[in-house]
């Protein structure tokens, strides 16, 4: 556990400081018992209000009298089971889920697991939207998923990841984010269904003007002061997550970017410096900025909706959650010492051996496929000479590359009605572009999945010249 | 007064025009009673409608904009305006109508006591219910009053000829602006290039100015260029002394000079040549420093999982390339040197450099 100690919260347990990794699971508790309580209390009053406004406000006594009961269940009984410190009685995640969760999502295998199970999570509630946005399920999944948190908080290597000062924005952005897409989704839903039946969107029944002042700049004001307060809060309660003195020869193990650019962070894993630092990034908002002139789709506009604009919104969704956040959260959770993946209950072992030869795709060509050296130009030989050896040791990639980028797209148009109608209405070259920015977006799943599956390192390598691709 | 901020426009209006009526009616009354005026005066008691108008108009503190010189009125004060002067009107034929004496002294009513005359001038056309438009360019002050619907529709016919907008006469050019005259030649002497030089930079106060802040940014810029030159460095010297060459058992990687030298110095084997050689602890990747893992017998770094066999030739992670070499060398004195000015890369050949190396035997 070197490196990871002084990252504690030093507000639950000074003790932890000195102990230098795992100590004894009771005098953990004993530390962070009173956080958990707290926890499940908060849990409890947060069901109870719940409850007393789906009595009171919307009128409904069965929906009210279920989350009294969970209320009761988080507030009377599994409080005090945290209070009272002692390993036993503390609530727990089951060893079961443990010890799986620990073997699927670690190491390569877990790299493969995490991501195509985020997918299909994803996927799984946009296909079922319609039933996932009720208030009630949203609700119980919610309190699902706190309620796996707090369980999962007993065990120390989750605590060490989730409580450390860097992350715990992290672990809010998860429910934040929930929360909003959440909110949208279940205002596109209800659109959807009115628009299917010949109403207008819910924003168009409610057309007002509102004035910018005083009832937005009010606003304003009121959330800024609340933010002030909630950050004056936050910075008291919880420490800066400072390190050891900077020194050009120690590098932290790991060493993790700010949280918002982990993404870049695990993209830098699987491409060159160049391409994941500064190309891929520019072509991010380069292709954020085209999307005006790409879009010919006029519905949607001012008001939530998914089938208006599957096509759009599918994109976003998938650059958004799954490239962008989905790979936060892995760089948070599941990246461990040596930029290995770790489970989330594992510790974090520094000496963790993974198996890694990374392989290029000329290497691959020329090695595996041909049986024979790479093509080397002859020593002392002129620069277009070996410019020629370069490129024909790298033709493979570049064909590759090729053909990923100019023949995909007309073959989507021909093959694909969807992409079809794209290109009668935008013409060739938007066309073009528009395909090869959702290429180069799919580039980055398409590499991480080559790299977990044969370890290929880069489809055009061309060290001589900082040309990797 | 309180009620009154509750009237409308059109209440407004309709008053204004119903006290110019009985200011027309009233005035015909007192000056000449023609028979068409004297009847709806019998019938309208000016005499009641009096007092009112002229306690409103004594009271009023609305006209004051007037007074303040031409600051433009607000609407309210406009139309407090036209009742202030419907008021005057009633008033004042009232009183004395051919005087030149002001109805209301004060003068802020100024505008009011001008109706008079003007009314005087055109008494007979005075009658008949008002333009709603000449009430309000009246109340604004731009045109002589309110006039007849019969004046308005003949002001339509025949416009007063607006005053032209005179364009105030341009200002002499400075000197400084005239086009200097085109330097025909280059026929100028050194002599007066040299004086229009020193004019130009010195010879006003914004030439002063811009040839100051253009030396002060000068004198800035040389100051940080200076910083680029310390007098002193507290970096170590590129080139230091490691101790003798049997120091480096073989197989081992010396960590020691890692924290102040940044350089990992390994016995090791390299394409079955054993050597001495100085590794850069720097990833080719991004720059961080890897860590060298004694167990599983490689650098690795944390920052994105590249990996380096012992002789730095990487293999795993995204980093490009193998680390880079130190220059090595045997001092005269015996003592392995180090020389962190050169490097050597594996990737063009350079490892092949004796530089780059001192041969040892396993």
């Amino acid at each position: 556990m070197a490196g990871q100690t002084s990252d504690f919260p030093a507000m639950h347990f000074p003790a932890l400081l000195a102990a230098g990794g795992l100590i004894d699971q009771a005098t953990f508790l004993s530390g962070v018992k009173g956080f958990l309580t707290i926890y499940y209390l908060g849990l409890a009053i947060t069901n109870a209000v719940a409850a007393f406004l789906l009595w009171h406000h919307w009128h409904r006594p069965k929906a009210a009298l279920v989350w009294t009961i969970v209320a009761t269940v988080f507030g009377g009984i599994l409080a005090p089971m945290a209070g009272s410190g002692d390993p036993y009685w503390t609530p727990r995640m089951p060893e079961a889920i443990v010890s799986f969760l620990n073997s699927w999502l670690s190491g390569q295998v877990g790299a493969i697991v995490y991501t195509i199970g985020s997918v299909v999570f994803l996927s799984v509630l946009y296909l079922g939207r319609d039933f996932f946005v009720r208030p009630m399920v949203a609700w119980t999944g919610l309190n699902l998923a706190l309620l796996a948190m707090g369980l999962s908080m007993v065990n120390q290597n989750f605590w060490q990841v989730v409580s450390k000062g860097d992350n715990i924005p992290i672990v809010g952005l998860m429910f934040l984010l929930g929360f909003f897409t959440w909110l949208a989704t279940y205002r596109a839903v209800i659109n959807d269904k009115r628009i299917a039946e010949g109403l207008p969107p819910l924003e168009k029944l409610d057309d007002e003007k509102v004035l910018v002042w005083p009832d937005l700049v009010y606003t304003e004001l009121v959330c800024m002061l609340a933010l002030t307060a909630f950050l004056l809060v936050w910075g008291i309660l919880i420490q800066a997550p400072l390190e050891q003195p900077a020194s050009s020869v120690k590098t932290p193990n790991p060493s993790k970017a700010p949280w918002y650019f982990l993404g870049l962070q695990e993209m830098l894993v699987y491409f060159d410096p160049w391409m994941a630092g500064v190309v891929a990034p520019s072509l991010i908002i380069v292709g954020l900025m085209a999307i005006p002139y790409l879009d010919f789709n006029k519905k949607g506009m001012g008001y939530y909706t998914i089938n208006e604009r599957k096509f759009a919104y599918l994109n976003f969704q998938f650059g958004f959650l799954v490239l962008w956040v989905t790979l936060i959260v892995m760089g948070t959770v599941l990246r461990g010492p040596n930029w290995n993946f770790f489970g989330p209950f594992e510790p974090w072992d520094s000496h963790k051996v993974e198996a890694l030869k990374n392989v290029d795709l000329s290497e691959y060509f020329w090695i595996g496929l041909l049986n024979r050296g790479l093509p080397k130009a002859p020593t002392g030989s002129g620069f277009f000479v070996e410019l020629g050896y370069i490129l024909l040791r790298e033709s493979p990639g570049f064909i590759l590359m090729g053909i990923y980028l100019f023949v995909v797209p007309p073959a989507l148009a021909i093959g694909t009605t969807l992409f079809r109608n794209m290109y009668l209405k935008m013409g060739f070259l938007r066309y073009m572009l528009m395909t090869n920015l959702l290429l180069m977006m799919a580039i980055l799943p398409i590499k991480m999945a080559l790299r977990w599956s044969f370890n290929l390192k880069y489809i055009i390598h061309i060290d001589e010249w900082f040309l990797n691709f | 007064m309180a009620e009154k901020k509750k009237l409308s426009t059109a209440e407004i209006l309709a008053m204004a025009r119903g006290k110019a009526a009985e200011a027309s009616a009233a005035k015909p009354a007192g000056e000449s009673p023609s028979p068409e005026s004297a009847a709806p005066a019998s019938e309208l008691p000016a005499a009641s409608a009096e007092p009112d108008s002229a306690a409103a108009v004594e009271k009023k503190p609305a006209p004051k904009p007037a007074a303040k010189g031409g600051a433009r009125p607000s609407v309210a004060e406009m139309m407090a305006m036209a009742r202030a002067q419907g008021g005057a009107k009633s008033a004042a034929p009232a009183e004395k109508p051919p005087t030149e004496k002001k109805p209301v002294e004060k003068p802020a009513a100024k505008p009011a006591a001008v109706k008079p005359a003007a009314e005087k001038s055109a008494p007979a056309k005075s009658g008949g219910p008002k333009d709603t438009a000449s009430i309000l360019a009246a109340a604004r002050g731009a045109k002589p009053g309110p006039m007849t619907k019969a004046e308005a529709a003949a002001a339509a016919t025949s416009p007063p000829a607006k005053p032209k907008a005179v364009a105030p006469p341009m200002p002499t050019k400075p000197d400084y602006a005239k086009p200097s005259p085109k330097p025909v030649a280059k026929a100028v002497s050194a002599d007066e290039s040299r004086r229009g030089f020193l004019h130009v930079m010195l010879g006003s106060f914004l030439g002063i100015g811009m040839t100051s802040l253009a030396s002060v940014s000068a004198l800035w810029t040389l100051g940080f260029a200076r910083f680029m030159f310390p007098n002193i460095l507290t970096e170590p010297p590129s080139r230091f002394k490691a101790g003798p060459k049997e120091g480096f058992s073989p197989g081992t990687v010396e960590e020691k000079f890692k924290a102040q030298y940044g350089v990992w110095v390994v016995n090791g084997d390299y394409n079955g040549q054993q050597q001495i050689y100085a590794l850069k602890t720097v990833c080719t990747h991004l720059g961080c420093t890897p860590n060298w893992l004694e167990a599983e017998q490689k650098f690795k770094c944390p920052c994105h999982g590249s990996g380096f066999y012992k002789d730095g030739i990487n293999f795993e992670g995204p980093a490009p390339r193998p680390l880079e070499r130190y220059a090595i060398r045997i001092a005269d004195d015996g003592q392995v040197e180090i020389d962190r000015s050169r490097t050597f890369q594996e990737e063009l050949g350079q490892w092949a450099d004796p530089a780059s190396f001192i041969p040892a035997t396993a």
